[in-house]
């Protein structure tokens, strides 16, 4: 092979080997320094660029929600275990299980309106602009995928949260 | 054989057959010797790869290069993996306040 050609080959191959090096040690520092592990709100911070005030509110709101939000997993966990019992071996929908599903319909409504609550109380506590903009998101991610809350309904009751 | 004998160089020039030539014969002859004598055109592949070589074994051109390429990585690097420190985080925030099962 030509001399020139192995030169500019090779030239070719460390400059890409020098700008991966780069870019994957430079991702990995970014990632490591940016991620604050067991902080639930760092994003809000982050995000919505919140000052100390406006986060230890927003911390004791979140505090004050996290049992209600448990409480009412546990509860529609339960319900969902009663339908399944009611529909177990059922060739067809019984009128106990219709009102079984029905109470489990009627568990997640009252879920999704106290998370909302919660959410309008978290942007109430930001400046109007970042508020506005917080609720908008929240609403977007947490009532714009119903098809995934059917779907994980189904999974197991015990691991139906996120709280560790 | 004298070569003072006018008489016979006539004759042995009358002898020799002249073939006639091509046309235009003396201009070619011209025209091939000043390609002959002009400098060649550097136009093929090898050349570009020998300029390339050059320049890219130019000290101030490699330093050059090697500094954009760490930086550009560097950049786009640190971009990244703060969008993946983002995501990383608003995925923590949901998981606490919106349970799976409503999402």
């Amino acid at each position: 092979m030509n001399r020139s050609l192995v030169i500019v080959l090779g030239t070719l191959a460390l400059g890409m080997v020098m700008f991966g090096g780069s870019y994957a040690v430079s991702r990995h520092v970014g990632e490591r320094c940016l991620t604050q592990p067991g902080n639930d709100l760092a994003w809000l911070r982050q995000e919505f660029h919140l000052n100390d005030a406006e986060m230890a509110r927003i911390q004791k709101l979140h505090e004050n929600y996290l049992p209600q939000c448990a409480a009412m997993c546990q509860k529609i966990a339960a319900k969902k275990m009663e339908v399944e019992a009611a529909l177990n071996g059922a060739t067809n929908v019984t009128p106990v299980a219709t009102q079984k599903l029905a109470e489990l319909a009627a568990l997640r409504a009252q879920c999704q309106a106290q998370m909302l609550r919660h959410f309008t109380e978290v942007s109430q506590t930001m400046p109007p602009e970042q508020g506005r903009r917080y609720l908008a998101e929240m609403q977007r991610i947490t009532l714009g995928l119903h098809e995934q809350t059917e779907q994980s309904m189904s999974i197991s009751a015990g691991d139906m949260h996120g709280h560790n | 054989m004298n070569p003072d004998d006018a008489k016979l160089g006539a004759l042995l020039r009358a002898s020799r057959a002249a073939p006639a030539l091509p046309p235009r014969f003396q201009e070619n002859v011209w025209r091939r010797i000043e390609d002959a004598e002009a400098p060649v055109p550097s136009t093929s592949r090898l050349f570009w790869l020998d300029a390339l070589v050059a320049l890219v074994l130019r000290p101030r051109f490699a330093l050059a290069a090697v500094t954009v390429l760490i930086v550009a990585g560097a950049l786009l690097g640190v971009r990244d993996g703060s969008q993946i420190a983002r995501r990383d985080a608003q995925t923590q925030y949901l998981a606490a306040v919106a349970p799976a099962a409503l999402r």
